[in-house]
């Protein structure tokens, strides 16, 4: 795939692979990694060939947030970051990308601040058993927001709070993470990629099309009561209908026979 | 009450109204004829003062396999049959689509799948035998996923609910994880043991105030429609509707003389002309509060 001098995006199989790939900083994002990571999830997302996508990085550590020493040197790049975090707009995760494949987020290390961003807005999460999650934004005087907004919906919120109160001397365990369902596997360190792939592997085949409106479904039900979120998603279950996918798929299963999915146009839908 | 429904049983044991899924053959999935009779039966027990608590749980070793899609493979309406009802949001399904005022438990016996976690996502209280298993594989078949994954990510951590809609057929959620994440309250095992665990958790429910319980539903799932403060001010409402009910001053009085309430019955208008309040006490089971 295209040249990417922070990051690592290429394809095993029906699987997109988005690796953070900056270790001797911790993987924490520059200008260009920002830059570059935007892209990378556009690159991905349009690939017809992807069907799921996993995110993870090299080193010990999986992201260590947004490198502020980096940023503040580049004037028009911290202009543009500040605008975006501002209005939030920001463009470093999936979600905030507008990705509708799966995505995994497969934590390698420690997951430090901005890096929160990628285990929140991700769908699925799996990490190493050595990985470690910590939010020191209000031990250098920062605020917490995006990152511990989004986990708050979806996990018990105490744990969160905490981890935002407390900032950098406090750090949540793999094995903590998962007791509390931010997270749904653990794998040993060296394992984790294998087992990110299999179970990527397992998504891919199921319907393109029923598992995009399924991800709209269920990220737009956070964003009002339940029984609005329902309605707004009884046309995305009915419009699936018109698609040749669930037709295919029932006669497929009552056939006892692997589905012939329709392929996704070059959008990604 | 049972010989009314075909593929239901449908009775009363005490103060807990039953409905047992009963279509064991087809792993207990529903098809038209046993989705129109869900909606009786959770309208016949809202309705019967006798009954004060609700359990749902399947015979054989599914509890609810979802939509049949045989029956849908079988004739010209397919899946166009829900059309209606899915665009309308009028599923008419579990109780809270038929707006049952009473504590529903569910006891999950086996395997849920599909549109069977409906019944999990919409029940007050749910407990599991210890082999039950829960997946969602819609989006395997081409369908999506949304309506009872909705439901269920209001009430437990959304990562779980997001791995199982995406996941598919080939993923099995256990009774031991479904009971770390809180999606299930207890665990039973030996399996067999599940109705009478489930009827006795009925009974000591079943010694609360029906009136206060009935408010008490309508604010936490209401709370489920908006935000917290706005979710306060709505449940007050409910909380204040209980001023002057003769249940708020036969509940401490109870309490300070040491014996079980006399609960007045709910009002029901289909039923209040011919009920005597006195009868409430019979109904109360072994486990009411003591002092």
């Amino acid at each position: 795939m295209s040249d990417y001098e922070r990051l690592i995006v290429e394809r095993d199989g029906p699987v997109g692979w988005l690796i953070f790939n900056r270790p001797d900083a911790a993987n924490a994002m520059d200008v260009t990694m920002l830059d570059e990571l935007e892209r990378a999830w556009d690159e991905l997302e349009r690939n017809p060939q992807v069907r799921v996508i996993v995110n993870t990085a090299n080193g010990s550590a999986f992201c260590t947030g947004v490198d502020v020493v980096q940023l503040s040197k580049d004037k028009a790049a911290l202009t543009v970051h500040s605008r975006r975090t501002r209005d939030a707009t920001l463009r470093m995760s999936a979600w905030h990308c507008g990705v509708t494949k799966p995505v995994i987020c497969a934590v390698n290390g420690v997951c430090a601040g901005g890096g929160l961003h990628f285990v929140a807005d991700a769908d699925i999460v799996m990490a190493a058993d050595s990985a470690t999650f910590v939010d020191p934004h209000v031990s250098i005087g920062q605020a917490v927001a995006y990152e511990a907004i989004t986990l708050i919906q979806k996990s018990p919120m105490e744990p969160i709070l905490h981890l935002a109160l407390v900032g950098r001397r406090e750090r949540m365990t793999a094995n903590r993470a998962y007791q509390l369902g931010v997270i749904s596997q653990v794998e040993p360190p060296d394992h984790l990629r294998t087992a990110a792939q299999e179970l990527a592997i397992t998504i891919a085949q199921n319907s393109p099309s029923a598992l995009a409106a399924t991800k709209k479904a269920l990220w737009g039900a956070l964003e009002t009561g339940m029984t609005q979120a329902k309605r707004h998603a009884g046309p995305l279950v009915t419009a699936q209908w018109a698609h040749p996918d669930a037709a295919e798929g029932l006669q497929a299963f009552i056939d006892g026979r692997a589905p012939q999915w329709a392929e996704p146009d070059s959008q990604g839908s | 009450m049972s010989s009314q429904f075909q593929h239901l049983l449908v009775e009363r044991r005490g103060p807990v109204g039953w409905v047992i899924n009963n279509r064991p053959e087809h792993l207990n999935a529903y098809n038209t004829k046993m989705h129109q009779e869900l909606a009786e039966a959770w309208r016949t027990l809202d309705a019967d003062p006798q009954v004060r608590v609700i359990v749902h749980s399947g015979e054989g070793r599914a509890f609810c396999t979802g939509v049949d899609v045989n029956e849908m493979a079988s004739d010209d309406f397919g899946v166009e049959r829900y059309r209606q009802a899915v665009e309308d949001n009028d599923l008419g399904l579990t109780p809270l689509h038929l707006g049952v005022g009473k504590p529903v438990i569910c006891a999950v016996n086996g395997v849920c799948a599909g549109g069977g976690l409906h019944f999990v996502a919409d029940a007050d209280i749910v407990i599991a035998s210890s082999e039950a298993e829960f997946l969602d594989p819609h989006v395997s078949v081409g369908q999506v996923a949304a309506h009872e994954a909705i439901g269920l990510m209001r009430k437990m951590p959304v990562e779980a609910v997001m791995r199982m809609s995406l996941v598919g057929r080939t993923e099995r959620l256990g009774a031991v994880r479904a009971y770390e994440l809180g999606m299930v309250g207890e665990i039973v095992d030996p399996p067999d043991r599940l109705q009478e665990v489930a009827q006795a958790l009925g009974e000591t429910i079943a010694a609360n105030s029906p009136a206060a319980m009935a408010a008490t539903k309508k604010a936490l799932w209401g709370a489920l429609e908006m935000g917290l403060t706005d979710a306060c001010r709505a449940g007050a409402v409910h909380l204040v509707s209980m001023w002057g009910h003769p249940d708020q001053s036969e509940g401490p009085r109870a309490f300070a003389e040491r014996r079980r309430p006399n609960w007045a019955l709910p009002i029901d208008p289909r039923t209040s002309a011919a009920t005597d309040p006195s009868a409430a006490t019979d109904q109360s089971g072994e486990g009411g509060p003591r002092p």
